[in-house]
């Protein structure tokens, strides 16, 4: 089956998803204790452009926390040019890409896991109700926030585990010491060991009570990925919600040429935010992020995004 | 080279399991050629920040130098560990950890005696990464070239002991596979035996549920001093904490006793140490203890201190 | 024309055409906001809310604001546990009601809140948990400790132990001696520290609870009773209200 050119856009699309996740990962391992008392530079940096995190916390507490103010550049972002934020910043949504890419690759299948539902609805109805809450004091956005669940499941899940492991392996080898003659395999291990060690292995093992929860939700969440493509954020996510609110009118819209489009649908196939990029008139701003998965997958280069503002001249 | 004979060692060790009788540490003896015990003390307490801290390094110098200097103790070659307390994430000074500047000069020191590797570390009972920092004991140590690492947990060996009271307790591996060792304690209060001096700074080589120990402190103590027999002893007394020890924090319960002793005979030390807190060694339980089983003795005026005046 | 063409996008944003609308449906929208709105009627009316009465467990980080205003900042993300260097910071199950699912709480038998230490308030993005200098910090109570006397060794074993007061980091010992005469199991007499608590200087830091040796159930043990964040729950006629929000 034709598989998807990675064109210029795509590209770009992977470089800077991988450049914030690499950013996410880097402020969550500065989350440390640094001499003297001092926790690392920038280690809130993800919440800050979160505006979720800013509107819930001014609703629910009628304070406005300073430090959010970044997160108004999100928003102002999205109501200009649409949801870019979900396609090439979030670093939860790229772990959600990631696995969603190898759900079935069957164009077939890849329509009904990739194709527009209208349960993606459902993540308005969750903002809704987190808001009415949060008007009457109380504030659950951090269950469904996805930076506050990427970063609750790294610190609980992930970090534990992933230390727990990396030591063990580099403790066997010093304890079982393998080697050929004079040359001992903890030669190169042992300083690999002390740079991990440094950088980034806890001190001391972190362990945390209530991970069978924690653990459940987000591997479902993560698996789901494999029945519809990027479920969280079609389905669940309140700041993709928000977003797509903020980002009903972008500026930057679809172009499709219809005099090449033979209805193939591959598209549709690679389309990450179920946004109906092959249909006329019928693309869905508030679901669409911005990925140009449509743009590369087209064989007849029918789908570009261009900049005009919606109502003038088509 | 010491590395592959530390491994061999501890390879050696686990293949004996339990059944092999480990004595004490096989740390190579030494002998002063002088006094086994040299006090070196300021006539004048300086105030000033860089003041202390060149007093704190000229004592050590002179201690070490009253015992014969360092080469006596160190040879080429040598993999040494320095101990000294690490345990409280508190600032030098309010005298809960050793003075920086006296572990500083003793790196520096065995480091000119031709040791091979000089390692600074402790099993801290505050966080570690913490305590490490706020004590200044990381910085000065690596200033002056020494391998300043956090303990990994992982790697405490239970070994056996033969003590009277511990048949076994959590070694930390590395300190097993040293030439060397220099126990580098500060003098402080303690509620329960009166003062922590040197041979409960040990504490800080071993693991394991440490806090089960103070059910018989006297018996616990002597035991790993018996085991672990350090090389030298160096008695950081420029500080001292007189009261609410052995965590602190209380400035006023602080005092300058300007001093550094050093010794080989690790009850002596001690036994002067006490003194320092206005106690009889008799009075600190695993002092009299240490003394009763012969590991040492507490009587240090015997021992004909050399005492220099600075 | 710039006038004209936003103009444009604004009447687009409020009525876009039928296929990008967004189009939710009115009875969605009221599920949705009685779900809302019952979850915040049922998380006030419950045994913790409005501060109607304190749930021991829930031992807060030294800055946490009142409870009810703790739950409305507090974004359950994990940035205080994932940076305590004790481990201490733990997420909670049902210490502070269903409300509280995840939100930092302390076990004092994982870790313990280090007297030097401000980092879960540095990191935290609402300043739920709010920054101090380290000295405010450390007047800030988050507990107490209390000691039971069933398990503690001095009092139940007649054996020697006190590692709590010797941890203990408060400038003046919040742990204090009573030397008593007690009957060993040899039915000879010997004299034990018998150690108590000063709620006065005790600031419920916990590490006389992680560290007393009785490893399963601890012979000292910290509650939330005297927080600074809570005037209702404290034991002392003098204690004082609290700092501000």
């Amino acid at each position: 089956m034709a598989r998807s050119k990675t064109t210029l856009p795509v590209w770009l699309r992977r470089v800077s998803q991988s450049a914030f996740l690499l950013l996410f990962l880097y402020f969550f391992l500065q989350a440390v204790y640094h001499p003297i008392n001092q926790a690392g530079r920038g280690v809130d940096f993800f919440f800050q452009l979160d505006p979720l995190v800013l509107l819930t916390s001014w609703l629910a507490s009628h304070k406005i926390a300073a430090g959010l103010s970044l997160s108004l550049l999100t928003l102002v972002v999205t109501l200009l040019a649409g949801r870019w934020f979900c396609g090439w910043v979030c670093p939860f949504g790229t772990l959600h890409h990631l696995i969603s890419s190898w759900r079935s690759s069957r164009v077939k299948d890849k329509l009904t896991t990739g194709g527009y539902s209208r349960w993606q609805k459902s993540k308005y109805y969750v903002l809704f109700a987190l808001l009415v809450a949060c008007v009457l004091g109380l504030n659950l956005s951090g269950w469904f926030d996805p930076i506050s669940f990427f970063y609750r499941s790294m610190a609980t899940i992930v970090y534990p585990m992933t230390n727990d492991a990396v030591k063990s392996v580099f403790t066997w080898i010093y304890q079982t010491d393998p080697g050929v003659g004079p040359l001992k395999v903890t030669a190169v291990s042992e300083p690999a060991y002390e740079v991990l060690r440094r950088n980034f292995l806890a001190a001391s093992q972190p362990h945390f009570y209530g991970m069978t929860l924690l653990v459940l939700f987000f591997s479902a969440v993560l698996f789901l990925n494999l029945y519809r493509a990027r479920f969280w954020c079609r389905y669940v996510c309140p700041l993709g919600a928000l977003l797509g609110v903020a980002g009903k009118n972008p500026l930057v819209q679809i172009k499709q040429n219809q005099e090449v489009c033979n209805d193939c649908r591959l598209c549709v196939a690679d389309c990450q935010g179920g946004a109906n990029p092959d249909s006329p008139g019928g693309w869905k701003p508030s679901e669409c992020v911005y990925c140009w998965n449509c743009h590369s997958a087209c064989p007849h280069h029918g789908i570009v995004f261009s900049v005009y503002v919606p109502g003038g001249k088509k | 080279m010491a590395e592959c004979s530390r491994r061999r060692f501890l390879h050696t060790c686990a293949m004996a399991g339990a059944a092999l009788k480990l004595g004490p540490l096989a740390l190579e003896a030494a002998t002063a050629p002088g006094p086994a015990l040299s006090i070196a003390h300021f006539r004048t307490s300086p105030q000033a920040p860089e003041a202390i801290a060149e007093e704190a390094q000229r004592l050590t110098q002179e201690a070490i130098n009253g015992l014969g200097g360092m080469g006596h103790f160190i040879n080429r070659g040598d993999v040494v560990w320095i101990k000294p307390n690490i345990g409280w994430n508190r600032r030098p000074e309010q005298a809960a950890t050793t003075n920086p500047d006296v572990v500083a000069a003793l790196v520096s020191m065995c480091y000119a005696a031709g040791a091979k590797r000089v390692i600074v570390s402790d099993n801290s009972c505050n966080a570690a990464p913490p305590s490490f920092a706020h004590s200044g004991i990381q910085q000065a140590a690596q200033k002056a070239g020494a391998d300043c690492f956090i303990l990994d947990e992982g790697r405490f060996r239970k070994t056996p002991m033969q003590g009277k009271v511990l048949q076994s307790w959590e070694v930390y591996g590395d300190v097993l596979g040293v030439n060397k060792l220099i126990n580098v304690p500060i003098v402080k209060h303690h509620s329960l035996c009166k003062a922590t001096l040197g041979m409960k700074n040990l504490m800080g080589v071993v693991g394991g549920e440490r806090n089960r120990f103070h059910q018989d402190l006297s018996n616990t103590v002597v035991d790993l001093a018996s085991f672990i027999k350090p090389t030298l002893v160096v008695m950081d007394a420029v500080r001292v904490l007189t009261a609410n020890g052995p965590v602190g924090g209380n400035l006023a319960d602080v005092q300058r006793k300007d001093t550094v002793a050093a010794g080989t005979d690790q009850v002596a030390v001690d036994a002067f140490g006490a003194t320092l807190l206005g106690l009889k060694p008799q009075d600190v339980g695993y002092i009299a203890e240490a003394n009763t089983r012969k590991l040492g003795t507490m009587a240090f005026e015997t021992l004909k201190p050399r005492r220099i005046e600075l | 024309m710039i006038v004209a063409a936003l103009l444009r996008w604004i009447k687009h944003f409020f009525q876009p055409p039928p296929a990008a609308k967004i189009d939710l449906k009115r009875r969605g929208l009221i599920v949705g906001g009685i779900a809302g709105v019952s979850t915040a009627l049922l998380v006030r009316s419950s045994a913790l809310g409005e501060g109607r009465t304190f749930s021991p467990e829930l031992i807060r980080p030294p800055g946490s604001i009142a409870e009810d205003d703790f739950l409305a900042k507090c974004m359950r993300c994990g940035e205080c546990m994932k940076v305590c260097p004790t481990n201490a910071v733990q997420p909670a199950l049902d210490e502070g009601g269903i409300a509280g699912l995840w939100t930092p709480v302390l076990k004092m038998r994982m870790g313990y809140c280090d007297y030097e230490c401000t980092l879960c308030s540095q990191v935290c993005p609402t300043q739920a948990i709010q920054r101090m200098p380290l000295e405010e910090k450390q007047k800030v109570k988050i507990g107490l400790a209390f000691f039971d006397r069933n398990r503690c060794l001095p009092y139940a074993s007649a054996r020697t132990c006190i590692v709590c007061e010797e941890h203990c980091p408060t400038p003046k010992k919040a742990i204090w001696f009573e030397e008593v005469q007690v009957m060993t199991p040899e039915y000879k007499l010997t004299t034990v520290k018998q150690p108590h608590v000063n709620p006065e200087l005790c600031t419920g830091c916990g590490i006389c609870e992680n560290k007393c040796p009785v490893a399963d159930m601890r012979g000292v043990y910290i509650t939330s009773v005297g927080e600074t964040r809570h005037p209702k729950n404290q034991i002392l006629l003098d204690s004082y209200a609290g700092y501000g929000n």
